[in-house]
């Protein structure tokens, strides 16, 4: 069963993409969120999901330090992590595939693209 | 003495002149005196030896020689009598006064029965005229007289030595008269020479004292009066450039006291980069001294990048180059260089400029406040962002929830919930559409205060601008099928390389076509690329509403959409061409609309093509 799992810290963005990936529970997808990158990294450590939805901006660690201490430190390279990115911020995008994500969706994002990105990621039609 | 000039031009002229008379006077005087000579001579022989035939016919005929010996010597005592002889006339000499003999010359004439005088030269006598008369006609003989020629020379000597004494005299009296008169011209104008060149050394209180009433003295009124004149307008001059002077330092005064309390920093650079001119403001901003400054070269004291704008102030003095350099305490001044003309300072020289003025202005604040604006901006619109990002979201989600699950339980078919059900949808779609024009909005906002603020990583490669204007169109074709517009492409496929941002191209030209396709109700919208003038010039040609005149020179402005913002509904951020404007001038281009209202627009822009000129495009626009 694959679980996918969302890294946002604010409540409302975490809420929004909880209710975009709803329709993958029909496909026998977990959904999984946490609030910050110290437990996300906990959380990817225990749960190994399938994908990740990591925000870059957030307490305690960053979006960057994750995704680089899940790919170069845990080589946990089958997690597929999707960073949201601002928009406009060339730098992030640099510093996310540096940090060696395999996908960047920029924010403000359109719910149907980040579901699209996620079918495709799981080869889920949906 | 120094002879005066003119009296040695006047010595010269008496000696020609003098040898000229004399010459022709010795000559002719010498030759009459020699004929009158001559003459007297002939007659004077012709009547002793008439004399003597006369009176010797008797003893000729007794031809007693010793008788006639007597009576022919006697006449030799006469002057100018040199010999006579008689002869028979058989040609015989009866008796002669030769001594001791007959000579030869004598006897070959002898014999002639001609009577006129003849010349005759004697060996070891000289020159002699023969006389003869005829004794009784010849019958008896004949009487020869010889006058001696010799006499006449040496009284015709005499004669001219006397003339040439004479004439010599004459020469020394008048070359002596003449000296005085010459003198008597000569000394007033000695005078006047002096006085003149004394005027000519401006010393107007000489005096010339000429007191004759010839032209000489008229001439020297007439130059006393000048130097009077003279003296006044020199007087007058005098004044006015005094007063002009001083007029000159004040000027003078006036504009370096208004150069030295100049905010700005001003530097004035010759034609080989040598700085010739500082004020204070530019010495305390580099914390220099003047004396630090001055005749050194600008590139060794303000580095390449004032070296280089004043190089091409200097090359191009119409424009005008900026940079941006490093101030003393970290501060930061924009210098504006402009070449110096030759207007005011009509020099020779090839090169159009004669130099550059730089002014600089500290503008540490202005950077600082500007930094702030953009960090302001970035901030904001990193903080609209979340919430709009679950605006967008969750209407999105509301959407799809009411379209999929909800409005399908709706059962009643009546108006009054059809146009209820028509009002959500249409009002979620209007939220939805906001959203969008917002987040552009946020997006274009980041943009611009980025590219103005010199934040924008810029990734020039080499690109195709093929490419740039498929995927530009490619990013735009859903508006052209939407509002069912035709996409005419007309690009010359042999167009090279250039280097470019390909990211930041294609957005200006989406720009471009989305800006083409909303203000186009119908017909076409054609992009065109070709090379023109060593450029690129790409153009967006619509057929749409037009923009009217007073509007197209602001619409590359921020937030200055063309239309009146009260009565027409904006149609977007108002910051796609600004954005696009930077962009394209960061790559060293120009963009530019031509347009008529009703008929349509064409938005152009250049690009060089140059591997050079981007790069160099960049380092002026800093």
């Amino acid at each position: 069963m694959p679980k996918v799992l969302i890294v946002e810290d604010e409540p409302l963005i975490r809420l929004l993409l909880e209710q975009t990936l709803e329709g993958f529970e029909d496909h026998g997808v977990e959904v999984l969120t946490v609030d910050n990158g110290l437990d996300a990294v906990e959380m990817i450590r225990a749960e190994r999901p399938a994908l990740v939805l990591l925000d870059v901006m957030m307490p305690k660690m960053n979006g960057f330090e994750v995704c680089s201490f899940v790919k170069q430190q845990l080589h946990m390279n089958d997690v597929y992590i999707i960073m949201l990115t601002s928009k406009g911020q060339e730098q992030d995008k640099l510093k996310a595939i540096e940090a060696g994500t395999d996908e960047y969706i920029t924010k403000p994002f359109s719910i149907q693209e980040v579901a699209d990105r996620v079918a495709a990621a799981l080869k889920i039609r949906i | 003495m120094i002879m005066s000039k003119l009296f040695k031009k006047t010595l010269l002229i008496i000696i020609v002149l003098f040898a000229v008379i004399a010459l022709t006077t010795l000559i002719s005087s010498g030759w009459n005196l020699y004929h009158d000579l001559t003459e007297e001579y002939k007659s004077k022989g012709t009547a002793i030896a008439s004399s003597i035939a006369g009176s010797s016919v008797e003893t000729l005929l007794n031809r007693d020689a010793s008788t006639v010996q007597a009576m022919i010597d006697q006449f030799t005592e006469i002057i100018g009598v040199s010999y006579v002889f008689v002869v028979d006339a058989q040609g015989e000499i009866i008796s002669h006064t030769f001594i001791p003999n007959v000579p030869d010359e004598i006897l070959k004439i002898q014999t002639s029965k001609n009577v006129a005088p003849t010349d005759l030269h004697i060996r070891g006598r000289g020159d002699f005229i023969d006389i003869s008369s005829p004794i009784v006609e010849g019958a008896v003989g004949y009487v020869h007289v010889g006058m001696d020629k010799g006499i006449i020379m040496s009284q015709l000597q005499a004669a001219m030595i006397r003339q040439i004494y004479l004439l010599s005299l004459i020469f020394i009296v008048s070359v002596a008269a003449a000296y005085v008169f010459v003198n008597r011209v000569s000394q007033p104008l000695n005078k006047l020479t002096e006085y003149s060149r004394k005027l000519a050394q401006h010393d107007f209180t000489a005096q010339v004292e000429i007191r004759s009433k010839d032209e000489v003295g008229l001439l020297a009124d007439t130059m006393q009066s000048m130097a009077i004149e003279l003296s006044e307008v020199f007087e007058r001059y005098e004044l006015a450039l005094k007063d002009a002077i001083i007029e000159l330092q004040n000027t003078l005064a006036y504009l370096t006291t208004v150069i030295d309390h100049m905010a700005d920093g001003l530097l004035v650079s010759d034609i080989d980069g040598i700085i010739t001119h500082v004020n204070p403001a530019l010495s305390s901003m580099f914390g220099m001294r003047e004396s630090d400054l001055m005749g050194k070269s600008c590139r060794e004291v303000f580095g390449d990048d004032l070296a280089e704008i004043i190089q091409q102030s200097r090359r191009n003095p119409e424009a005008v180059y900026t940079t941006e350099i490093g101030l003393a305490g970290g501060r930061v001044g924009k210098a504006v260089a402009t070449g110096i003309q030759h207007g005011y300072f009509p020099l020779e020289g090839t090169e159009k400029g004669i130099g550059s003025v730089i002014l600089i202005r500290d503008i540490t604040s202005e950077k600082e406040v500007d930094r702030m604006k953009t960090d302001f901006i970035s901030t904001v619109s990193h903080e609209l962002r979340t919430p709009l990002t679950s605006v967008k979201g969750f209407t999105e989600i509301i959407k799809k929830k009411l379209e999929e699950d909800i409005l399908k339980l709706v059962v009643a078919h009546d108006r009054k919930s059809e146009r209820a059900i028509k009002r959500v949808r249409d009002n979620i779609n209007i939220i939805l559409s906001e959203s969008e024009r917002l987040t552009t909005l946020i997006d274009d906002l980041l943009d611009i205060a980025k590219l103005e603020s010199g934040k924008v990583v810029w990734k020039m490669e080499r690109i195709s601008i093929n490419e740039v204007i498929s995927r530009a169109h490619d990013a735009t074709s859903a508006l052209f099928d939407k509002k069912g517009l035709v996409f005419i492409r007309r690009i010359d496929e042999s167009l090279p390389e250039f280097i470019g941002d390909r990211d930041k191209l294609i957005q200006v030209v989406i720009n471009l076509l989305a800006n083409a396709v909303k203000f186009t109700p119908a017909g076409t919208v054609t992009c065109s690329a070709v090379r023109r003038n060593g450029e690129l010039l790409v153009s967006v040609i619509d057929s749409g509403i037009g923009i009217a005149e007073g509007d197209r020179a602001s619409i590359f402005e921020k937030f200055k959409q063309a239309g009146d913002t009260l009565t027409d509904k904006p149609r977007g951020t108002g910051l796609g061409l600004p954005i696009c404007k930077q962009i394209i001038e960061h790559h060293g281009g120009r963009i530019w609309v031509e347009s008529e209202t009703g008929k349509g627009s064409i938005f152009s822009f250049t690009l060089p093509l140059s591997i050079a000129s981007p790069v160099e495009a960049a380092a002026s626009m800093r």
